[in-house]
């Protein structure tokens, strides 16, 4: 069997009402996009635990992309604006512990944006291949 | 009248107490008065075993209080968890209030019914280390070792038949001894944050070595110390200017040495070192999960996040369960170092914490544990 060439695996956890709508605009709107992304719908960004993230890191993901609705769009109100909240001190933890910041994103994008979600997975696929696989990968997992 | 802001000296009248106290017996006196007269249902203290080990008992017998006069430098136990959910006056280091008021403003406990008599605290050893410690510089057999005392930066041992030894503390910490890590890098020395701050520092003249030095921090600090004039339990006079000069002064050397010693103990590690660095920390692990359970600050409970994944399982290079606690306790650690005192590998789990709460705090201009002005980050910014 021939070594396949190497495809990072990207988690992303989309917002039920913006982002995950943004995917599906993209796939209608055929804009081309790498099949490196798994994505995880939720119901609001907010729900978006640090520990999702620290688990999709721990099991093998090479970057995770926390996206929701913009600022003052949220479905609920004000939950993208705890997201924002939680990210600032995930982001600031997962540097210190010496991941690179190119390994976690967050990002709005509403369910019109299909070519935004596209160039986003785009752009991050880009730099997680530089990259190479995460540090935090578990043995046996590609 | 005692008035918030006042600076006192002041003593125990009961004989018995001063001289056994460590410093005039002030702190003991209150806490007694406090009891006695019903401000408090309970007081926390630390019950004497030896110089090297006490057990912290909740107790609502005055005798039992004036029984743990004296000072222990070498057993470092963090007090805060045991006010929980009583009424009860307890004496505390800068870093037992700073946990005090951290459960305060996550309701864990009321504020309003804990009285704090703070003491100054230049730092304490671990017992292990001391009793090692004792054997390897002074050439003292633990057993014969009656009292101690740091003075001009020396940390002296008084033997049964009397003799004294003294070494340096930076000798000592050079060696290997000494402080705890967590105490060298601490830079709150003077407890500003509970009602009173009591301490020997500032205490001059023939006073010298039986009168406490008092701060009035608050309302409850005044109460504290009416309650026991009144019991007729203490003596209190103005301190002269002089002697609040003095206590600056060495607050201000402690402090300095603090953080010039925080960047000894922290050095950079580069980007991509740091996580190799963490991985080689952690995996001594055995997941007990002791370092939560001492946790002064942990205001979860036994089913928390942390716990939920404190399974092997979920762990690949990386505990599951550290990397919650690092990012939790990024706003709340007060780098006490319980943590690292109960570790069963010796991980220094407060080094390793602080090397992600002390910038993330610091950023925003935070301290924890100081007052009730600032709550914990996530209100703050949500308003």
């Amino acid at each position: 069997m021939t070594e396949r060439e190497w495809t990072p695996k990207i988690v992303a956890f989309c917002c039920n009402w913006c982002s995950y709508g943004g995917a599906d605009t993209a796939g209608m709107g055929r804009f081309q996009q790498p099949a490196s992304t798994r994505v995880i719908r939720v119901m609001c960004s907010g729900r978006i635990d640090p520990l999702h993230v620290f688990n999709a890191f721990l099991e093998g993901a090479d970057a995770v992309l926390v996206t929701g609705c913009h600022i003052g769009d949220c479905h609920y109100v004000n939950g993208n604006e705890k997201t924002q909240v939680k990210y600032q001190f995930l982001e600031e933890m997962l540097q210190q512990l010496g991941l690179e910041p190119d390994r976690l994103h967050l990002n709005w994008i509403s369910a019109s944006e299909g070519e935004r979600f596209a160039n986003f997975i785009n752009e991050v696929t880009a730099k997680v291949k530089e990259l190479g696989p995460s540090p935090l990968k578990p043995a046996g997992v590609r | 009248m005692v008035k918030v802001g006042d600076m006192l000296v002041g003593y125990a009248t009961d004989e018995n107490v001063r001289s056994r106290g460590a410093s005039g017996g002030l702190v003991t006196a209150v806490l007694a008065a406090a009891l006695e007269k019903g401000l408090v249902e309970n007081v926390v203290v630390m019950k004497h075993i030896n110089e090297f080990e006490a057990v912290p008992i909740v107790t609502d017998n005055v005798e039992e209080v004036l029984a743990s006069t004296g000072s222990l430098h070498s057993v470092p136990v963090n007090l805060a968890k045991y006010a929980m959910g009583r009424k009860v006056a307890m004496p505390a280091k800068p870093c037992d209030a700073q946990a005090v008021i951290e459960q305060g403003k996550r309701g864990m406990i009321d504020l309003d019914n804990t009285y704090v008599v703070g003491l100054n605290c230049g730092g304490s050893m671990h017992p292990v280390t001391t009793k090692k410690m004792l054997v390897e510089m002074y050439d003292i057999d633990p057993e014969d070792v009656v009292g101690e005392e740091i003075e001009k930066g020396k940390l002296i041992f008084k033997t049964k038949n009397g003799e004294e030894k003294a070494i340096a503390i930076d000798e000592l910490e050079e060696a290997g001894f000494g402080r705890r890590e967590s105490c060298r890098f601490c830079t709150l020395k003077i407890p500003v944050n509970a009602d009173l701050a009591c301490g020997n520092w500032g205490v001059i003249g023939d006073m010298a070595g039986n009168a406490t030095f008092c701060q009035v921090m608050n309302e409850k600090g005044v109460k504290l110390l009416e309650n026991a004039i009144e019991a007729g339990r203490i003596e209190v006079q103005p301190a002269s200017e002089k002697a609040i000069a003095i206590r600056a002064k060495v607050n201000s050397v402690m402090e300095d040495l603090g953080s010039t010693l925080e960047k000894e103990i922290f050095p950079d590690i580069p980007d991509e070192e740091r996580m190799q660095y963490y991985m080689e920390q952690m995996e001594d692990c055995i997941d007990c999960g002791a370092c939560k359970e001492v946790c002064p600050v942990c205001a979860c409970g036994e089913d928390s996040k942390c716990t939920m994944f404190h399974s092997l399982v979920d762990n690949y290079k990386m505990s599951m369960y550290h990397m919650v606690r690092l990012l939790h306790l990024s706003d709340s650690c007060i780098a006490c170092g319980q943590c690292s005192d109960v570790c069963p590998s010796d991980i220094p789990i407060t080094l390793l914490q602080s090397r992600f709460s002390i910038p993330s705090q610091r950023r925003r201009n935070y301290q924890p544990g100081i007052n009730l002005d600032t709550p914990p980050f996530f209100e703050v910014i949500l308003k």
